[in-house]
């Protein structure tokens, strides 16, 4: 081996210890960026008694954000976060505008402007034995 | 009279005609000056800032009605850096309309694109630190558009909001970034480009025998002028901070509460008029990363600067780098503006 391959050698080793230190330490330090410290949000809310919500009346719960539904078939309700960027909606005249980027959404939750693409998700709403509104945001 | 510290640190002479304010601007030396004031305004700050959810919001508004002088502070630092952002873009249009950017210093132009983006991210995180109903939707925008971007989406998201909603550890985060991870960056920076504005031979110029104005200045003379450039800029900021104080608004109630004011910090209006196009990742990410790829292509991939033609505005040879760069200039303009024209 003559003199110059072994420096050639040794340059090449150090170069790719560096590179591959630096890839580690990159990724350790993505790891050590996602962990969580926040708990996940709450996926149940409790809304109180049903007696709160006469038929017929659409109540905004601004926690989830979501709005509550009472019609003669039952409960439901529509999540109130924008499909676009996740901004709260506002009422609007017709259904619900979104003050981000202008999407606006129907009555029940259909986009009829963009940019928004998907239509608003419904959430699932169920009574438990004292007949309390419970929402989930989940399954 | 002895040379001082400030003497120094520039080179003995430089010539004449390219230490004109008309054809540097000043730019870069106000940057360095606006820089400084954020970094003493910044470090008096953090003697009240609380950064919690339950705090932020609170504690700004002691440091801009309670504290003796803490409302003149807080103006300095916020329009401290917004001008740094109009100083930085004019530096950037100064180097590309005077082709500066020829070999060698190509990778200095490299540097200071990078500064560049380092201010603006500097400038959102501080942005965001209110933690009050004026800056909420952009928080909840900014964070899920990165959300958006296929396959590292997720983790960039974890990895800036530490949660699967923007809360107490996305304050904590964002806070640390900016006053220490990307505060230490920008001055790494800062140093290494001024460092190369020395090594490669100070401001483009032409070679000797082409110059038309033999003329050097001193490095007294530049230190002067330096000095007088300092005291235009720390008088435009005492006034705008007397007049104008930095926005503020009532403390968040709830990431998802409803909130008045929904409009992007100034120097991303343009991102909020193209998202209103239709696919965050496209209109939120592709494009501004296009933008910024197209800029630091300039000196790679257009035609070259003349040797004979540095040193003075508008050479003739990389006319097409500057037509792009107005381009850009003009796109981000009338987008600003459509933004601020409320939608029918
Ligand atoms: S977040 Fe609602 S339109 Fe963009």
């Amino acid at each position: 081996m003559t003199e110059l391959s072994r420096r050639d050698f040794l340059k090449l080793a150090s170069q790719g210890l560096l590179a591959v230190s630096g890839l580690l330490g990159l990724g350790m330090i993505a790891r050590f960026l996602g962990y969580q410290t926040d708990p996940p949000p709450p996926t149940e809310f409790d809304l109180g008694p049903a007696a709160g919500y006469p038929v017929g009346t659409r109540t905004p719960v601004p926690q989830v954000p979501a709005l509550l539904i009472h019609t003669e078939a039952g409960f439901s309700a529509l999540s109130l976060a924008c499909t676009h960027l996740g901004c709260t909606l506002e009422p609007a005249a017709d259904g619900f505008a979104c003050p981000c980027h202008g999407s606006r959404f129907d009555a029940d939750g259909k986009v009829t402007h963009g940019p928004a693409a998907k239509a608003l998700i419904p959430l699932r709403v169920e009574q438990d034995d004292q007949g309390r509104v419970i929402l989930y945001t989940e399954g | 009279m002895r040379p001082n510290f400030f003497h120094h640190i520039h080179p003995p002479t430089i010539p004449a005609a390219q230490a004109r304010w008309r054809y540097t601007l000043g730019a870069g030396g106000t940057a360095v000056f606006l820089t400084l004031v954020l970094v003493a305004t910044g470090a008096l700050e953090m003697f009240y800032y609380i950064p919690t959810p339950a705090e932020a919001a609170l504690s700004i508004q002691t440091l801009s009605y309670a504290v003796p002088f803490g409302g003149l502070l807080r103006n300095l630092h916020f329009w401290a850096a917004q001008l740094l952002l109009v100083v930085s873009a004019a530096h950037l249009v100064r180097i590309v309309f005077t082709g500066a950017y020829a070999p060698p210093r190509r990778f200095n132009y490299l540097l200071g694109l990078a500064l560049f983006v380092l201010a603006i991210l500097l400038d959102f995180t501080g942005y965001v630190l209110r933690w009050d109903v004026g800056i909420q939707w952009a928080l909840v925008v900014g964070t899920n558009l990165l959300k958006s971007i296929p396959g590292v989406g997720n983790a960039l998201y974890a990895a800036a909001v530490g949660g699967s909603q923007p809360g107490p550890a996305t304050l904590i985060r964002f806070y640390s970034w900016h006053v220490f991870g990307l505060a230490l960056l920008a001055a790494i920076v800062t140093v290494w480009h001024a460092f190369r504005v020395r090594r490669d031979g100070g401001a483009a110029v032409p070679t000797p025998d082409l110059r038309t104005d033999p003329g050097r200045i001193s490095r007294f003379e530049l230190v002067r002028r330096e000095a007088l450039a300092m005291v235009f800029t720390g008088a435009a900021l005492l006034l705008l901070s007397a007049f104008f104080p930095a926005p503020i608004a009532p403390a968040m109630t709830g990431i998802t509460a409803l909130s008045g004011d929904a409009r992007a910090p100034w120097f991303f209006l343009w991102v909020q008029q193209m998202l209103e196009w239709g696919d965050p990742f496209v209109w939120g990410v592709l494009v501004p990363l296009l933008v910024l790829i197209v800029l630091a292509l300039i000196p790679y991939v257009f035609p070259q600067p003349a040797r004979h033609e540095l040193g003075r505005w508008f050479p003739r040879s990389n006319r097409l780098a500057q037509a792009a760069l107005a381009v850009i200039a003009l796109v981000f303009l009338l987008f600003t503006l459509l933004a601020l024209i409320p939608a029918a």
